[in-house]
């Protein structure tokens, strides 16, 4: 591969993409394959499940690049975010819910015991709540507090006004603080 | 103490830990890919844009003078045609030498 090809912005390969480039689509595809699972691993809670809609969606683009219309959207990974939340709603759809991991890894490995087990039971009652939470407002926690999106950022993936989006937090996080009495 | 709570909260949220993705889900994603043909939707618009982003035409001021060149070089090497000059000549001969035998019989 050519030592450029690393260099060329996301838009440069999409263009390429476009006209068929195999190479720029690995370029593109190893580039963001770790973001966008992380987005669907919050959302499903499930590796397997994660990994294949992050392929879906990569292969829907490769079959179909000119899905990307550089007029009409930003920044690429805005759009695709987009494109990946979709296909978690689907899956949810699809599946139904998807029961937490229990062998998901919450702690760290370096705490005292005690705390660990604290930290664990903690995170695993805020997984199990923040799945319980309305759609919307789950998707806007995955992007603001997981993600690192800005406001402005999470409210165009999803396709709402900025107030609205704050909205969605505010309310999640009340909910949040409300059902964790316990642990807050 | 809301605030602690906010503050907590914030923190648990920002903790959240994901399980890593499969080191080989970016190959197996190129690997796929590559058995899959590329579906072209050419709109009769973007058609019509790549014609003309393959067809440039010059400056103005070319295309005008090689055209009036053209025109010129094109008026003078060819031969006028003649051919209906001769043919009105011939008929308005007939049509005088009829007239004048209509008179002769009168």
């Amino acid at each position: 591969m050519p030592a450029a090809w690393p260099e060329k912005d996301d838009h440069e390969l999409l263009a390429l993409i476009q006209d068929g480039s195999g190479q720029a689509f690995a370029v593109l595809v190893e580039r963001h394959t770790e973001r966008f699972y992380r987005l669907a691993f919050r959302y499903l809670q499930n590796k397997a499940a994660a990994e294949d809609v992050v392929q879906d969606a990569f292969l829907k683009l490769w079959e179909n690049p000119a899905n990307w219309q550089p007029e009409r959207n930003s920044k690429f990974t805005t759009w695709f975010y987009r494109v990946v939340v979709n296909l978690c709603f689907d899956h949810r759809k699809r599946k139904g819910p998807v029961a937490l991991d229990e062998d998901l890894p919450l702690i760290d490995d370096r705490e005292p015991v005690e705390e660990t087990m604290m930290r664990a039971q903690e995170q695993r009652i805020l997984e199990k709540e923040i799945a319980a939470l309305p759609e919307r407002q789950r998707t806007a926690l995955h992007l603001c507090f997981d993600e690192g999106l800005t406001n402005q950022e999470a409210s165009e993936v999803m396709g709402l006004h900025l107030k609205a989006l704050q909205s969605l937090i505010m309310r999640a996080k009340t909910t949040l603080k409300e059902r964790m009495k316990a642990y807050l | 103490m809301s605030n602690n709570r906010h503050d907590k909260l914030d923190s648990l949220l920002r903790s959240r830990r994901v399980e890593a993705a499969s080191p080989d889900l970016a190959q197996r994603i190129i690997l796929k890919a590559r058995g899959l043909p590329q579906v072209r939707n050419f709109s009769l618009w973007q058609s019509v844009r790549q014609l003309f982003a393959e067809f440039r035409l010059p400056k103005p001021g070319y295309v005008l003078a090689s055209a009036l060149i053209i025109g010129m070089l094109v008026g003078f090497s060819t031969t006028p045609d003649d051919s209906s000059i001769k043919e009105a000549s011939s008929s308005t001969a007939q049509l005088y030498l009829s007239l004048s035998g209509d008179e002769d019989l009168l």
